[in-house]
């Protein structure tokens, strides 16, 4: 099988993936918003956590990733590794984009406003500029050594960022809330609730992983594609 | 119970045009990628 027939069948198979994931997003949705009962404090702005808990999840495994591959690409030279580092920035992005749009219009209902400049608040704006950075540095530079080089330091810098964030609530004075899932210890949170929310993990983990491999996949086909027209054009 | 029902309909729509967009972009790219 050619790199490009490769490819192909990776963009079909998780085409299929990508619509699997949303209807069970769509699931996650109804057992939320319908079957799940409301906080009494908060009240129904409490089940904004379904969605926002596990897209900041998403968008730290993302920047992870990046991270690594951006180690293995320094390491090994190796594209792959370049090529799926910028997939899982770009898909991240979109994760922290919503994790950036529906933190503050949950804290405008329990802090009384859409914004402060609280230490986990601030770094996740942060990640979020870097990890812009990396993408536009990536359209930036068309020499791709130098393009793959210089992104996966950024990469790994931006990367850097994700377990501060994580513990940036135990560091810092906060008003964001302690972690009640990933944490030391048993998580505090009511059975039918803790049912929604690992419900909500698992499918926005899977709705990332075939989004990631469609993206992989695409900028495999293009870098396959340019090539073959290389070499098309030597011959 | 505070009345928060239009701040959650707003995140949870939010969050769905987020998703629903990237999805069809990526999917479009694709599609147009193949031919």
């Amino acid at each position: 099988m050619t790199p490009i027939e490769s490819a192909e069948r990776a963009l079909r198979r998780s085409a299929v993936w990508i619509l699997v994931s949303l209807l069970l997003l769509a699931g996650v949705y109804v057992r939320a918003l319908v079957f799940t009962p409301a906080e009494m404090v908060q009240g129904l702005a409490q089940k904004i956590f379904y969605i926002h808990a596990p897209s900041a999840w998403v968008a730290f495994l993302a920047f992870g990733i990046v991270g690594v591959t951006s180690i293995v690409y320094l390491l090994l030279k190796d594209p792959r590794a370049d090529l799926f580092a910028a997939s899982s920035a770009e898909v991240g992005m979109v994760f922290t984009t919503e994790v950036l749009i529906t933190g503050p219009i949950w804290g405008k209902t329990i802090w009384g406003t859409w914004w402060t400049w609280d230490a986990r608040l601030t770094l996740t704006l942060f990640l979020w500029f870097v990890m812009l950075a990396y993408l536009v540095l990536r359209s930036a530079v068309h020499e791709p050594g130098q393009r793959a080089r210089y992104s996966a330091v950024l990469g790994i810098l931006g990367a850097l960022l994700v377990p501060f964030i994580h513990v940036s609530v135990y560091l810092f004075r906060t008003l964001h809330p302690l972690p009640v899932v990933l944490k030391p210890g048993r998580p505090t949170l009511p059975g039918s609730m803790l049912v929604t929310l690992v419900c909500a993990f698992l499918t926005f983990t899977l709705f990332f992983g075939a989004l990631l491999w469609h993206r992989y996949a695409l900028a495999r086909l293009t870098d396959a594609r340019a090539h073959a027209d290389a070499e098309r054009a030597d011959a | 119970m505070p009345e928060t029902g239009g701040f959650m309909v707003a995140a949870y729509v939010a969050a769905a045009v987020i998703y629903l967009s990237y999805a069809a972009y990526l999917l479009g790219k694709s599609r147009q990628k193949k031919r």
